[in-house]
């Protein structure tokens, strides 16, 4: 069986999130590239899962599915797209087998293969086949290689528990510590789907165990990219094959082709299938931006060199055969000397950009100052001019990517050199004063 | 392990709910034993614990990510935890409320002030935690940095006592709400992914006309955010424009006058009209004004 693909899936909600509701059903699905068919079968397995896992939302609610999913800071404690994660399907007779297995398992207990069979057997529903021994072995096998349960030591035939032995062995107060520390560390830290995973059964399993008049939520956290989590799905994919240096083949969309955007007038970010490019490359590194909550990939490309690719452009990942170490090595080498000064991911010319800034005036904290120094990344403050101004220094590839960050300073920032960065400053803003000038 | 794993599908969860059955897999094990080596991770726990935690996860494996995973442009990670997180979140659990003293910007402290917490806040751009809470004289709502914080003390609350006061925050936070209409400049539609992506940390509705294939944001946030917002603004520069929002177009205006000052430049309309060579002294005086802290 082919492996299931959740591209469709993520591409979906990752539009969804990003348009929230800009689009009607028709010109969603042009911008997909799918039917309408195919995207109201989406939309309702989408539902449906949220609907289980959440177990909130009845249909007739009639709630559209794009609110659901819709960004609300002070209710934002629960991660709205982690139920991607629970999209594998599965047939209703394994899914119940499973649930009965581990059931059984419950409060400790150790059973044997056979003892398993018998709980799974007499309480498997009557209109559900009832499941053979090697089918209950295998199953013990999969949940065992997925960490789910462990073969307690001893002589044959072997005993299985669950195991959890965070929930056995933790205290209530001690499990609320674990519960915020998965809340805290998912939300400030990449990567976070298992994070957020845990704190999801760790939520439920305090829901079941504290009053209900607690409040179980107590954290936000402030501008948070939270759609960097669709990218997790490919992540885990692509550091696997870096660790054993394998080339991966998949078909791209470059989220930016200005061109054939101008003629088709439509989003370039969804393009039709037909326009992907298939690529084949060796991954080296993954990153992460900040700035935009945006995920790369660079790799090295047998034609074209050093090769940076978007992960949301990114759809049916393959992994390929693999490269001899030194070969790895030797690129590995190579993207890290270019990429050693790329303020993301630039490999342009190394330059020095130079800017001034001002304090503000009469605040009591230099707020200008201290953002500098928390987000001037390998920057040195060179020069302290007095009250009034410092002198700001890095060494950058290129000066497109650090440009808007010196922007977003507004007239606390004077960009001194290079110079042409200092004539496309002025230029800009005084496009941007045109816009705001009193017609 | 792949995050999609059968284990993980929706139909299971559901069942494993329903039963009370607590499932846990080693991937997110072997997730949780890298984040607790993490120096702040003791801040998290009462002593013990995280030697408790570290031998529970002994025979997991350590899910490993540096070296292959970088990344890029963050802001230094001043603090993770803060050890009055463990006990104002209890604070908030148990429907309490506070008596609170702390440091104000000038070096004075306000001591001993009834309120009511109801977030603990992280901000990720300034790396720090924030109580927010409700302060009962001033009927107004608060933002308390953790770390200017000199004491605490619970205080119980009457249920329904409770429900009147967070009424009352409720009440407050709607009026502080505010928003702001963002419009894609047309030559720059084809960036739009940059630009949705660089708005994503806020609370937005997008509406697309498929005439004028024009993108417009409207933006809802809290006004002690706009600072923010106007940075991420300036962060984009030309790709966009506001086109409602006295305050946010007020702002963005004398941005673009006093950066052109500071570079000695005049707006495009006005050239011929002032010979700038450089800034002028009530421009030097006003320059950065335009700036407050986020």
């Amino acid at each position: 069986m082919a492996k299931e693909s959740f591209d469709k899936e993520i591409q979906f909600l990752r539009m969804l999130v990003l348009t929230s509701g800009a689009y009607s059903r028709q010109q969603f699905a042009d911008r997909l590239g799918i039917s309408i068919h195919t995207f109201d079968k989406t939309i309702k397995k989408l539902k449906e899962i949220v609907n289980a896992v959440y177990q909130q939302l009845p249909e007739e609610q009639g709630k559209e599915f794009a609110e659901t999913v819709r960004y609300s800071y002070f209710d934002s404690a629960d991660h709205m797209l982690l139920f991607l994660f629970r999209a594998k399907s599965l047939k209703e007779t394994e899914s119940k087998r499973i649930s009965l297995l581990l059931e059984a398992l419950q409060s400790g207990r150790t059973l044997t293969a056979m003892e398993l069979m018998d709980a799974c057997c007499g309480n498997m529903p009557a209109e559900l086949a009832p499941p053979d021994e090697k089918t209950v072995r295998s199953d013990l096998k999969y949940l065992e290689e997925v960490g789910v349960i462990r073969k307690e030591p001893g002589p044959r035939p072997y005993r299985y528990r669950l195991a959890n032995e965070l929930v056995q062995e933790l205290t209530e107060e001690e499990l609320l510590d674990l519960y915020d520390f998965a809340d805290v560390m998912a939300n400030t830290h990449v990567p976070s789907v298992q994070g957020y995973m845990l704190r999801d059964s760790l939520k439920k399993h305090l829901q079941r165990t504290q009053e209900d008049t607690v409040t179980l939520d107590a954290f936000l956290y402030k501008y948070h990219f939270y759609s960097r989590l669709l990218d997790e799905a490919h992540l885990f994919s692509l550091l696997a094959a870096i660790r054993e240096r394998r080339k991966v083949k998949f078909l791209y969309f470059s989220p930016k082709k200005e061109t054939s955007y101008a003629s088709r007038n439509t989003n370039p970010l969804f393009e039709r299938d037909t326009t992907g490019k298939e690529e084949v490359a060796i991954p080296i590194k993954v990153v992460y931006d900040h700035q935009y909550g945006r995920w790369y990939l660079l790799g090295f490309h047998s034609g074209k060199g050093i090769v940076k690719y978007r992960m949301e452009g990114m759809t049916q990942i393959q992994e390929g055969e693999a490269v001899p170490q030194e070969q790895f090595e030797q690129h590995l080498a190579q993207l890290e000397a270019r990429t050693a000064r790329s303020w993301l991911i630039d490999t342009g010319r190394t330059v020095t950009v130079r800017a001034r800034f001002f304090h503000p005036v009469g605040a009591p904290q230099n707020f200008i100052k201290e953002r500098v120094q928390l987000q001037g990344q390998w920057g040195r403050i060179t020069e302290e001019d007095g009250a009034d101004s410092f002198l700001y220094e890095i060494e950058v590839n290129g000066t497109f990517e650090i440009r808007p960050w010196l922007r977003s300073f507004g007239s606390s920032c004077e960009v001194l050199e290079p110079l042409h960065l200092r004539k496309e400053m002025i230029d800009e803003w005084k496009e941007i004063a045109d816009y705001y000038e009193p017609v | 392990m792949n995050p999609f794993e059968k284990i993980f599908n929706y139909q299971l969860m559901s069942r494993l709910e329903d039963s009370g059955t607590f499932m846990v897999t080693g991937n997110e094990r072997s997730w949780l034993k890298a984040m607790l080596q993490h120096s702040e991770a003791v801040q998290a726990f009462a002593p013990g614990t995280l030697a408790k935690l570290e031998s529970l996860l002994e025979q997991d494996s350590l899910m490993e990510t540096a070296g292959p995973l970088i990344q890029k442009a963050a802001s230094k990670e001043l603090q993770v935890y803060h050890p009055l997180l463990r006990q104002l979140r209890r604070s908030i659990m148990h429907r309490n409320q506070i008596k609170l003293s702390y440091m104000i910007k000038n070096g004075r402290q306000h001591e001993h002030q009834s309120g009511v917490p109801y977030k603990l806040e992280y901000s990720m751009v300034k790396k720090e935690w924030y109580l927010l809470w409700y302060h009962q004289r001033h009927r107004s709502l608060m933002s308390t940095k953790l770390q200017t914080i000199l004491a605490i003390q619970d205080m119980p609350c009457e249920p329904e006592r409770y429900i009147q006061l967070t009424a009352s925050i409720e009440a407050l936070l709607a009026k502080r709400s505010t928003s702001a209409v963002i419009q894609v400049v047309e030559t720059y539609n084809a960036e739009l992914s940059r630009i949705l992506y660089a708005f994503s940390c806020f609370e937005k509705a997008v509406s697309y006309d498929d005439q004028l294939k024009s993108y417009t944001i409207k933006l809802t946030f809290l006004n002690n955010e706009a600072e923010y917002v106007l940075s991420k603004i300036r962060f984009l520069g030309k790709r966009i424009k506001v086109t409602q929002g006295d305050y946010l177009q007020r702002r963005m205006r004398e941005a673009s006058s006093l950066a052109l000052a500071r570079y000695g430049a005049t707006p495009e309309r006005e050239k011929g009209a002032v010979t700038a060579t450089g800034m002028n002294t009530e421009a030097q005086a006003k320059a950065g004004a335009d700036i407050v802290p986020e």
